[in-house]
Protein backbone atom coordinates (compact mmCIF):
# COMPACT_ATOMS: atom_id res chain seq x y z
CA UNK A 1 0.00 0.00 0.00
CA UNK A 2 1.27 3.72 1.01
CA UNK A 3 5.11 4.24 0.95
CA UNK A 4 5.96 7.40 2.28
CA UNK A 5 9.23 8.75 1.80
CA UNK A 6 10.15 7.35 5.43
CA UNK A 7 9.15 4.17 4.67
CA UNK A 8 11.39 4.11 1.58
CA UNK A 9 14.40 5.05 3.30
CA UNK A 10 13.26 2.35 5.79
CA UNK A 11 13.71 -0.26 2.91
CA UNK A 12 16.86 1.38 1.84
CA UNK A 13 18.21 0.78 5.32
CA UNK A 14 16.82 -2.75 5.45
CA UNK A 15 18.49 -3.71 1.85
CA UNK A 16 21.84 -1.98 3.29
CA UNK A 17 21.96 -3.86 6.06
CA UNK A 18 21.20 -7.04 3.84
CA UNK A 19 24.13 -6.37 2.22
CA UNK A 20 26.12 -5.89 5.63
CA UNK A 21 24.72 -9.49 6.39
CA UNK A 22 25.52 -11.35 3.39
CA UNK A 23 29.02 -9.84 3.22
CA UNK A 24 29.59 -10.80 7.13
CA UNK A 25 27.90 -14.40 5.67
CA UNK A 26 30.45 -14.62 3.01
CA UNK A 27 33.84 -13.59 4.99
CA UNK A 28 32.61 -16.86 7.49
CA UNK A 29 32.61 -14.22 10.28
CA UNK A 30 29.50 -16.57 11.82
CA UNK A 31 29.16 -20.33 11.31
CA UNK A 32 25.46 -20.14 12.78
CA UNK A 33 22.88 -19.75 10.00
CA UNK A 34 20.37 -19.44 12.62
CA UNK A 35 21.94 -16.15 14.31
CA UNK A 36 22.21 -14.25 10.99
CA UNK A 37 18.63 -15.05 10.53
CA UNK A 38 17.60 -14.01 13.78
CA UNK A 39 19.42 -10.99 13.56
CA UNK A 40 18.14 -10.54 10.28
CA UNK A 41 14.76 -10.63 11.48
CA UNK A 42 15.52 -8.46 14.49
CA UNK A 43 16.74 -5.68 11.91
CA UNK A 44 13.82 -5.94 9.95
CA UNK A 45 11.61 -5.55 12.39
CA UNK A 46 13.34 -2.67 14.69
CA UNK A 47 13.60 -0.89 10.99
CA UNK A 48 9.63 -1.32 10.04
CA UNK A 49 8.47 -0.32 13.34
CA UNK A 50 10.62 2.87 13.05
CA UNK A 51 9.39 3.83 9.64
CA UNK A 52 5.79 3.23 10.92
CA UNK A 53 6.22 5.45 13.85
CA UNK A 54 7.78 7.78 11.40
CA UNK A 55 4.78 8.05 9.29
CA UNK A 56 1.93 7.98 12.01
CA UNK A 57 4.19 11.52 12.98
CA UNK A 58 4.22 13.24 10.01
CA UNK A 59 1.42 15.77 9.56
CA UNK A 60 1.13 17.24 6.46
CA UNK A 61 1.93 14.39 3.97
CA UNK A 62 -0.57 13.57 1.90
CA UNK A 63 -2.39 10.72 2.78
CA UNK A 64 -3.91 7.29 0.50
CA UNK A 65 -7.49 7.98 0.30
CA UNK A 66 -10.33 5.58 -0.90
CA UNK A 67 -13.05 7.92 -2.67
CA UNK A 68 -15.73 7.10 -5.63
CA UNK A 69 -19.51 7.53 -5.84
CA UNK A 70 -22.55 5.43 -5.62
CA UNK A 71 -25.44 5.62 -7.22
CA UNK A 72 -28.80 3.94 -8.03
CA UNK A 73 -31.31 5.41 -10.63
CA UNK A 74 -34.05 4.51 -12.23
CA UNK A 75 -34.40 5.32 -16.27
CA UNK A 76 -38.15 4.98 -17.78
CA UNK A 77 -37.72 5.09 -21.85
CA UNK A 78 -40.56 4.42 -23.59
CA UNK A 79 -42.17 2.93 -20.69
CA UNK A 80 -39.41 0.48 -20.21
CA UNK A 81 -37.71 0.40 -16.44
CA UNK A 82 -34.25 -0.14 -16.17
CA UNK A 83 -32.64 0.30 -12.44
CA UNK A 84 -28.88 1.05 -12.73
CA UNK A 85 -26.69 0.62 -9.48
CA UNK A 86 -23.31 1.39 -9.74
CA UNK A 87 -20.34 1.78 -7.66
CA UNK A 88 -17.01 3.35 -8.76
CA UNK A 89 -14.15 3.65 -6.37
CA UNK A 90 -11.34 5.64 -6.62
CA UNK A 91 -7.86 4.91 -4.97
CA UNK A 92 -5.42 7.50 -4.56
CA UNK A 93 -1.80 6.83 -3.24
CA UNK A 94 0.31 9.54 -3.40
CA UNK A 95 4.16 7.94 -2.87
CA UNK A 96 6.85 11.06 -2.21
CA UNK A 97 6.93 14.56 -3.56
CA UNK A 98 5.43 13.84 -6.88
CA UNK A 99 3.83 10.61 -7.52
CA UNK A 100 0.62 9.16 -7.22
CA UNK A 101 -1.02 6.12 -8.50
CA UNK A 102 -4.54 6.28 -8.86
CA UNK A 103 -7.25 4.01 -9.94
CA UNK A 104 -10.90 3.88 -10.29
CA UNK A 105 -13.21 0.67 -10.90
CA UNK A 106 -16.60 0.52 -11.99
CA UNK A 107 -19.52 -2.12 -10.25
CA UNK A 108 -22.55 -1.26 -12.40
CA UNK A 109 -25.92 -3.15 -12.46
CA UNK A 110 -28.66 -2.65 -15.29
CA UNK A 111 -31.44 -4.93 -13.91
CA UNK A 112 -34.70 -4.87 -15.85
CA UNK A 113 -37.94 -6.66 -15.97
CA UNK A 114 -37.94 -9.84 -18.68
CA UNK A 115 -40.13 -9.37 -21.39
CA UNK A 116 -43.06 -11.99 -20.03
CA UNK A 117 -42.79 -10.26 -16.67
CA UNK A 118 -41.29 -11.70 -13.34
CA UNK A 119 -38.26 -10.32 -10.81
CA UNK A 120 -36.04 -7.57 -12.06
CA UNK A 121 -32.65 -9.28 -12.79
CA UNK A 122 -29.61 -8.32 -15.07
CA UNK A 123 -25.84 -8.51 -16.11
CA UNK A 124 -23.79 -6.33 -13.60
CA UNK A 125 -20.75 -5.15 -15.52
CA UNK A 126 -17.43 -5.08 -13.97
CA UNK A 127 -14.45 -3.18 -15.16
CA UNK A 128 -11.35 -1.32 -14.67
CA UNK A 129 -11.50 2.27 -15.75
CA UNK A 130 -7.91 3.44 -15.37
CA UNK A 131 -5.22 2.16 -13.23
CA UNK A 132 -2.28 4.74 -14.04
CA UNK A 133 1.00 6.26 -12.34
CA UNK A 134 1.54 9.67 -12.10
CA UNK A 135 4.86 11.53 -11.95
CA UNK A 136 4.65 15.04 -11.71
CA UNK A 137 7.81 16.16 -13.21
CA UNK A 138 7.41 19.89 -12.66
CA UNK A 139 5.49 22.88 -13.15
CA UNK A 140 4.67 22.17 -16.73
CA UNK A 141 4.73 17.65 -17.30
CA UNK A 142 3.15 15.48 -15.71
CA UNK A 143 3.99 11.82 -17.06
CA UNK A 144 1.12 9.53 -16.62
CA UNK A 145 1.76 5.78 -17.50
CA UNK A 146 -0.67 2.84 -17.41
CA UNK A 147 -4.43 2.62 -18.60
CA UNK A 148 -5.74 6.27 -18.44
CA UNK A 149 -9.05 8.08 -19.85
CA UNK A 150 -8.69 9.52 -22.70
CA UNK A 151 -8.53 13.14 -22.88
CA UNK A 152 -11.43 13.45 -25.55
CA UNK A 153 -13.41 16.61 -25.08
CA UNK A 154 -13.94 17.14 -21.30
CA UNK A 155 -16.71 14.99 -20.16
CA UNK A 156 -15.12 11.67 -20.09
CA UNK A 157 -12.56 12.93 -17.96
CA UNK A 158 -13.90 15.46 -15.44
CA UNK A 159 -17.39 15.44 -15.73
CA UNK A 160 -18.68 11.22 -15.98
CA UNK A 161 -18.70 11.05 -11.89
CA UNK A 162 -22.64 10.37 -11.04
CA UNK A 163 -22.29 12.99 -8.41
CA UNK A 164 -20.44 15.78 -10.57
CA UNK A 165 -22.40 15.26 -13.57
CA UNK A 166 -25.94 17.69 -14.10
CA UNK A 167 -28.04 15.10 -15.59
CA UNK A 168 -27.51 11.28 -15.32
CA UNK A 169 -28.23 9.86 -19.16
CA UNK A 170 -24.45 9.94 -20.59
CA UNK A 171 -24.68 12.43 -23.54
CA UNK A 172 -26.07 10.83 -27.28
CA UNK A 173 -21.82 11.32 -29.22
CA UNK A 174 -20.13 10.62 -25.24
CA UNK A 175 -18.92 7.24 -26.73
CA UNK A 176 -17.12 9.26 -29.57
CA UNK A 177 -13.29 8.46 -29.56
CA UNK A 178 -13.39 8.28 -24.87
CA UNK A 179 -12.61 4.68 -24.75
CA UNK A 180 -9.59 4.05 -22.24
CA UNK A 181 -6.18 4.01 -23.55
CA UNK A 182 -3.19 1.98 -22.67
CA UNK A 183 0.03 3.80 -22.96
CA UNK A 184 1.57 7.06 -22.03
CA UNK A 185 0.61 10.42 -21.94
CA UNK A 186 2.59 13.87 -21.06
CA UNK A 187 0.26 16.55 -19.51
CA UNK A 188 0.01 19.69 -17.49
CA UNK A 189 -1.23 23.45 -16.72
CA UNK A 190 0.21 26.54 -16.34
CA UNK A 191 0.05 30.39 -16.50
CA UNK A 192 0.64 31.55 -19.61
CA UNK A 193 -0.63 35.20 -18.80
CA UNK A 194 -1.94 36.69 -15.52
CA UNK A 195 -4.99 36.16 -16.88
CA UNK A 196 -4.66 33.10 -18.61
CA UNK A 197 -4.05 29.53 -17.96
CA UNK A 198 -3.32 26.85 -20.72
CA UNK A 199 -3.73 23.06 -20.30
CA UNK A 200 -2.98 20.61 -22.54
CA UNK A 201 -2.68 16.57 -22.82
CA UNK A 202 -0.46 14.54 -25.52
CA UNK A 203 -1.07 10.46 -25.64
CA UNK A 204 -0.36 7.64 -27.65
CA UNK A 205 -2.26 4.05 -26.80
CA UNK A 206 -0.57 1.09 -27.61
CA UNK A 207 -3.12 -0.92 -27.43
CA UNK A 208 -6.85 -0.72 -26.67
CA UNK A 209 -9.47 -2.75 -25.33
CA UNK A 210 -13.34 -2.89 -24.91
CA UNK A 211 -14.74 -2.24 -28.23
CA UNK A 212 -14.65 -6.12 -29.54
CA UNK A 213 -15.42 -5.81 -33.41
CA UNK A 214 -12.08 -3.58 -33.85
CA UNK A 215 -10.10 -5.89 -31.68
CA UNK A 216 -6.98 -3.66 -30.10
CA UNK A 217 -6.44 -0.61 -31.77
CA UNK A 218 -3.31 2.24 -31.47
CA UNK A 219 -4.28 5.95 -31.40
CA UNK A 220 -2.55 9.01 -30.48
CA UNK A 221 -4.29 12.01 -29.91
CA UNK A 222 -3.87 15.41 -27.32
CA UNK A 223 -6.12 18.17 -26.41
CA UNK A 224 -5.31 21.52 -25.25
CA UNK A 225 -7.59 24.46 -23.67
CA UNK A 226 -7.07 27.99 -22.21
CA UNK A 227 -8.94 28.49 -19.15
CA UNK A 228 -9.53 32.40 -18.09
CA UNK A 229 -10.02 32.93 -14.24
CA UNK A 230 -11.35 36.02 -14.46
CA UNK A 231 -14.31 35.36 -16.56
CA UNK A 232 -14.63 31.76 -15.65
CA UNK A 233 -14.26 30.65 -19.21
CA UNK A 234 -12.64 27.33 -20.71
CA UNK A 235 -12.40 26.74 -24.16
CA UNK A 236 -10.46 23.94 -25.75
CA UNK A 237 -10.04 21.76 -28.49
CA UNK A 238 -9.39 17.66 -29.20
CA UNK A 239 -7.98 15.84 -32.29
CA UNK A 240 -7.22 11.80 -31.94
CA UNK A 241 -5.85 9.62 -35.23
CA UNK A 242 -6.64 5.99 -34.93
CA UNK A 243 -3.14 4.20 -36.28
CA UNK A 244 -4.35 1.07 -37.34
CA UNK A 245 -7.87 -0.13 -39.15
CA UNK A 246 -9.77 2.38 -40.73
CA UNK A 247 -7.12 5.51 -40.01
CA UNK A 248 -9.28 7.99 -39.53
CA UNK A 249 -8.88 11.39 -37.43
CA UNK A 250 -11.47 12.78 -35.06
CA UNK A 251 -11.34 16.38 -33.54
CA UNK A 252 -13.50 18.10 -30.97
CA UNK A 253 -14.15 21.05 -29.32
CA UNK A 254 -15.20 22.02 -25.40
CA UNK A 255 -16.12 25.15 -23.86
CA UNK A 256 -17.39 25.64 -20.04
CA UNK A 257 -18.42 29.35 -18.25
CA UNK A 258 -19.19 29.64 -14.60
CA UNK A 259 -20.20 33.18 -14.44
CA UNK A 260 -18.97 34.68 -11.06
CA UNK A 261 -22.45 36.93 -10.68
CA UNK A 262 -24.87 34.20 -11.00
CA UNK A 263 -24.47 30.72 -9.47
CA UNK A 264 -24.77 29.19 -13.41
CA UNK A 265 -22.60 27.00 -15.24
CA UNK A 266 -22.67 26.48 -18.76
CA UNK A 267 -20.94 23.31 -20.46
CA UNK A 268 -20.62 22.22 -24.60
CA UNK A 269 -19.07 19.87 -26.17
CA UNK A 270 -18.71 18.96 -30.17
CA UNK A 271 -17.48 16.01 -31.55
CA UNK A 272 -16.72 15.24 -35.30
CA UNK A 273 -15.16 11.46 -36.20
CA UNK A 274 -15.49 8.86 -38.25
CA UNK A 275 -17.95 6.89 -36.79
CA UNK A 276 -20.29 10.06 -36.13
CA UNK A 277 -20.56 13.76 -34.92
CA UNK A 278 -22.89 16.00 -33.08
CA UNK A 279 -23.05 17.86 -29.66
CA UNK A 280 -24.18 18.99 -26.17
CA UNK A 281 -24.93 21.80 -24.54
CA UNK A 282 -26.55 21.87 -20.75
CA UNK A 283 -26.89 24.61 -18.07
CA UNK A 284 -27.05 24.62 -14.41
CA UNK A 285 -28.87 26.74 -12.77
CA UNK A 286 -28.50 27.59 -8.56
CA UNK A 287 -31.94 28.79 -6.85
CA UNK A 288 -30.07 30.46 -3.98
CA UNK A 289 -30.84 33.90 -5.50
CA UNK A 290 -34.52 32.79 -5.09
CA UNK A 291 -36.13 34.73 -1.84
CA UNK A 292 -38.54 32.30 -0.66
CA UNK A 293 -37.52 29.09 0.96
CA UNK A 294 -34.34 30.14 0.98
CA UNK A 295 -32.93 27.12 2.66
CA UNK A 296 -34.25 24.82 0.45
CA UNK A 297 -33.72 26.93 -3.00
CA UNK A 298 -29.84 27.11 -2.00
CA UNK A 299 -29.61 23.43 -2.16
CA UNK A 300 -31.85 23.28 -5.52
CA UNK A 301 -30.74 22.80 -9.39
CA UNK A 302 -32.77 23.21 -12.07
CA UNK A 303 -30.71 21.68 -15.26
CA UNK A 304 -31.38 21.62 -19.11
CA UNK A 305 -29.41 19.60 -21.49
CA UNK A 306 -29.70 19.98 -25.62
CA UNK A 307 -28.07 17.64 -28.15
CA UNK A 308 -28.04 16.29 -31.14
CA UNK A 309 -26.07 13.04 -32.78
CA UNK A 310 -25.53 12.43 -37.17
CA UNK A 311 -24.81 8.94 -38.20
CA UNK A 312 -20.78 8.70 -39.02
CA UNK A 313 -19.90 6.91 -42.35
CA UNK A 314 -19.15 3.63 -40.94
CA UNK A 315 -22.92 2.89 -41.60
CA UNK A 316 -25.75 2.51 -39.01
CA UNK A 317 -25.48 -1.17 -38.24
CA UNK A 318 -21.82 -0.51 -37.21
CA UNK A 319 -22.76 2.28 -34.98
CA UNK A 320 -24.01 -0.41 -32.49
CA UNK A 321 -20.79 -1.53 -31.96
CA UNK A 322 -19.33 2.08 -30.38
CA UNK A 323 -22.21 2.07 -28.11
CA UNK A 324 -23.59 5.15 -30.13
CA UNK A 325 -27.51 5.40 -31.80
CA UNK A 326 -27.92 3.92 -35.36
CA UNK A 327 -29.52 6.87 -36.55
CA UNK A 328 -30.11 10.59 -36.30
CA UNK A 329 -31.54 11.94 -33.21
CA UNK A 330 -32.45 15.28 -31.34
CA UNK A 331 -33.09 14.93 -27.33
CA UNK A 332 -33.82 17.36 -25.03
CA UNK A 333 -32.96 17.10 -21.21
CA UNK A 334 -34.93 19.28 -18.17
CA UNK A 335 -33.92 18.32 -14.86
CA UNK A 336 -33.64 18.92 -10.98
CA UNK A 337 -31.15 18.15 -8.53
CA UNK A 338 -31.54 18.89 -4.53
CA UNK A 339 -28.07 18.56 -2.63
CA UNK A 340 -29.05 17.02 0.68
CA UNK A 341 -25.43 17.75 1.71
CA UNK A 342 -22.27 18.09 0.15
CA UNK A 343 -21.46 14.85 -1.52
CA UNK A 344 -25.46 13.26 -2.13
CA UNK A 345 -28.01 14.93 -4.13
CA UNK A 346 -31.08 13.33 -5.52
CA UNK A 347 -31.89 13.51 -8.99
CA UNK A 348 -34.90 13.64 -11.30
CA UNK A 349 -35.34 14.26 -14.98
CA UNK A 350 -37.17 14.39 -18.40
CA UNK A 351 -36.06 14.55 -21.69
CA UNK A 352 -37.21 13.79 -25.00
CA UNK A 353 -35.72 11.75 -27.74
CA UNK A 354 -36.31 12.63 -31.26
CA UNK A 355 -35.14 10.26 -34.18
CA UNK A 356 -37.01 8.62 -37.21
CA UNK A 357 -37.00 5.13 -35.11
CA UNK A 358 -39.58 6.88 -32.96
CA UNK A 359 -40.22 9.64 -30.46
CA UNK A 360 -39.50 8.50 -27.06
CA UNK A 361 -39.98 10.08 -23.15
CA UNK A 362 -36.87 9.58 -20.84
CA UNK A 363 -37.76 9.86 -17.27
CA UNK A 364 -34.97 9.45 -14.72
CA UNK A 365 -35.02 9.15 -10.53
CA UNK A 366 -31.97 8.33 -8.66
CA UNK A 367 -29.71 9.60 -5.88
CA UNK A 368 -25.93 9.72 -5.55
CA UNK A 369 -23.31 9.54 -3.18
CA UNK A 370 -19.20 11.21 -3.05
CA UNK A 371 -17.68 9.58 -0.01
CA UNK A 372 -14.06 9.96 0.91
CA UNK A 373 -12.14 7.90 2.88
CA UNK A 374 -8.56 8.17 4.73
CA UNK A 375 -6.27 4.90 4.36
CA UNK A 376 -3.83 6.03 7.35
CA UNK A 377 -4.24 8.25 10.15
CA UNK A 378 -5.26 12.01 9.45
CA UNK A 379 -4.50 14.95 11.51
CA UNK A 380 -7.55 17.16 12.49
CA UNK A 381 -11.16 16.02 13.03
CA UNK A 382 -12.36 18.33 10.20
CA UNK A 383 -15.36 17.22 8.99
CA UNK A 384 -14.92 13.32 7.18
CA UNK A 385 -17.73 11.31 5.33
CA UNK B 1 33.38 -16.53 20.05
CA UNK B 2 34.83 -12.97 21.01
CA UNK B 3 34.68 -11.73 17.00
CA UNK B 4 31.24 -13.37 16.75
CA UNK B 5 30.44 -11.04 20.03
CA UNK B 6 31.92 -7.91 18.50
CA UNK B 7 30.83 -8.69 14.95
CA UNK B 8 27.19 -8.83 16.56
CA UNK B 9 27.33 -5.42 18.27
CA UNK B 10 28.98 -3.80 14.93
CA UNK B 11 25.50 -5.11 13.00
CA UNK B 12 23.32 -4.12 15.82
CA UNK B 13 25.26 -0.62 15.82
CA UNK B 14 24.59 -0.14 12.18
CA UNK B 15 21.00 -1.32 12.28
CA UNK B 16 20.43 1.37 15.12
CA UNK B 17 22.31 4.08 12.95
CA UNK B 18 20.15 3.14 9.64
CA UNK B 19 16.94 3.49 11.49
CA UNK B 20 18.78 6.56 13.10
CA UNK B 21 19.38 7.67 9.45
CA UNK B 22 15.81 6.28 7.93
CA UNK B 23 13.78 8.75 10.55
CA UNK B 24 16.34 11.97 10.12
CA UNK B 25 16.15 11.56 6.35
CA UNK B 26 12.42 11.00 6.60
CA UNK B 27 11.81 14.37 8.29
CA UNK B 28 14.33 16.25 5.95
CA UNK B 29 11.83 15.44 3.28
CA UNK B 30 8.94 16.05 5.15
CA UNK B 31 6.71 19.04 3.64
CA UNK B 32 7.37 21.73 6.25
CA UNK B 33 4.53 23.91 6.48
CA UNK B 34 4.62 27.52 5.46
CA UNK B 35 5.86 30.05 8.03
CA UNK B 36 4.39 32.62 7.04
CA UNK B 37 2.98 36.47 8.29
CA UNK B 38 -0.47 36.82 9.60
CA UNK B 39 -1.02 39.84 6.74
CA UNK B 40 0.86 37.41 4.07
CA UNK B 41 -1.94 34.39 5.22
CA UNK B 42 -4.84 36.61 4.80
CA UNK B 43 -3.80 37.68 1.36
CA UNK B 44 -3.39 33.91 0.04
CA UNK B 45 -6.63 33.06 1.89
CA UNK B 46 -8.57 35.47 -0.01
CA UNK B 47 -6.53 33.96 -2.95
CA UNK B 48 -7.02 30.64 -2.45
CA UNK B 49 -10.93 31.41 -1.40
CA UNK B 50 -10.97 33.12 -5.38
CA UNK B 51 -8.67 29.95 -7.17
CA UNK B 52 -10.64 27.56 -5.56
CA UNK B 53 -14.09 28.98 -6.44
CA UNK B 54 -13.00 29.47 -10.05
CA UNK B 55 -11.02 26.22 -10.43
CA UNK B 56 -13.34 23.56 -8.34
CA UNK B 57 -16.41 25.09 -9.81
CA UNK B 58 -15.54 24.39 -13.65
CA UNK B 59 -16.79 20.82 -12.62
CA UNK B 60 -18.42 20.56 -9.64
CA UNK B 61 -20.49 22.39 -6.77
CA UNK B 62 -17.56 23.28 -4.16
CA UNK B 63 -17.08 20.54 -1.69
CA UNK B 64 -16.53 20.96 1.82
CA UNK B 65 -13.01 21.08 3.99
CA UNK B 66 -11.05 18.01 5.04
CA UNK B 67 -8.08 17.27 6.96
CA UNK B 68 -5.25 18.63 5.68
CA UNK B 69 -3.45 15.20 4.82
CA UNK B 70 -6.49 14.44 2.50
CA UNK B 71 -6.78 17.51 0.77
CA UNK B 72 -3.02 17.06 -0.43
CA UNK B 73 -3.88 14.18 -2.00
CA UNK B 74 -7.18 15.12 -3.54
CA UNK B 75 -5.16 18.33 -4.72
CA UNK B 76 -2.49 16.09 -5.96
CA UNK B 77 -5.29 14.03 -8.15
CA UNK B 78 -6.83 17.64 -9.22
CA UNK B 79 -3.40 18.57 -10.53
CA UNK B 80 -3.14 15.64 -12.71
CA UNK B 81 -7.14 15.23 -13.06
CA UNK B 82 -8.34 18.47 -13.76
CA UNK B 83 -4.68 20.20 -15.16
CA UNK B 84 -4.97 23.49 -12.84
CA UNK B 85 -1.79 24.93 -12.37
CA UNK B 86 1.11 24.42 -8.90
CA UNK B 87 -0.02 27.56 -8.03
CA UNK B 88 -3.39 27.31 -8.03
CA UNK B 89 -2.81 24.14 -6.20
CA UNK B 90 -0.78 25.43 -3.57
CA UNK B 91 -3.26 27.94 -2.56
CA UNK B 92 -6.19 26.56 -2.75
CA UNK B 93 -4.26 24.07 -0.73
CA UNK B 94 -3.52 26.60 2.05
CA UNK B 95 -7.12 27.88 2.00
CA UNK B 96 -8.64 24.09 2.27
CA UNK B 97 -6.75 23.47 5.37
CA UNK B 98 -6.78 26.58 7.42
Amino acid sequence: MFLSVSRWTTILAIVRCGVILLVVRIKAAFRSRKTVLQMGMGVLFWLLLTGVSISQTETDKPVPILTGNIGTFSFVTGGHNVIDTQVNPVLLVPVGDKWLIESRAEFEGEFQRPPGGGPYGGPVDKHVDYAQLDYIANRFVTVTAGRFLTPFGIFNERLYPVWIRFLQPDPLIYPIRTAPSDGLMFRGGFAVSPKANMNYAVYFSATRIGIDSVDSERHVGGRMGFFLPGPRLEVGGSWQRTLQDYRKTAFGLHTGWQPAKLPMSIRAEYAHAYEGSGYWAESAYRLSQIHVWQKAMRRTEVVARAQQFFVGAIGASAEADFDLPDVNMREADFGVNYFFRDGLKGIASYGRQFSSEGNFNQWSFGLAYRFLLPLGRVSGAQGVQ
Amino acid sequence: MRTRSLIACLLWMLTMASAVFAGSRASKDAPVAPVVQAAEADNMRIEGERRYHANCGRCHAAPQKFPPRMMATVLRHMRVRATITDEDRRLILFYMTQ
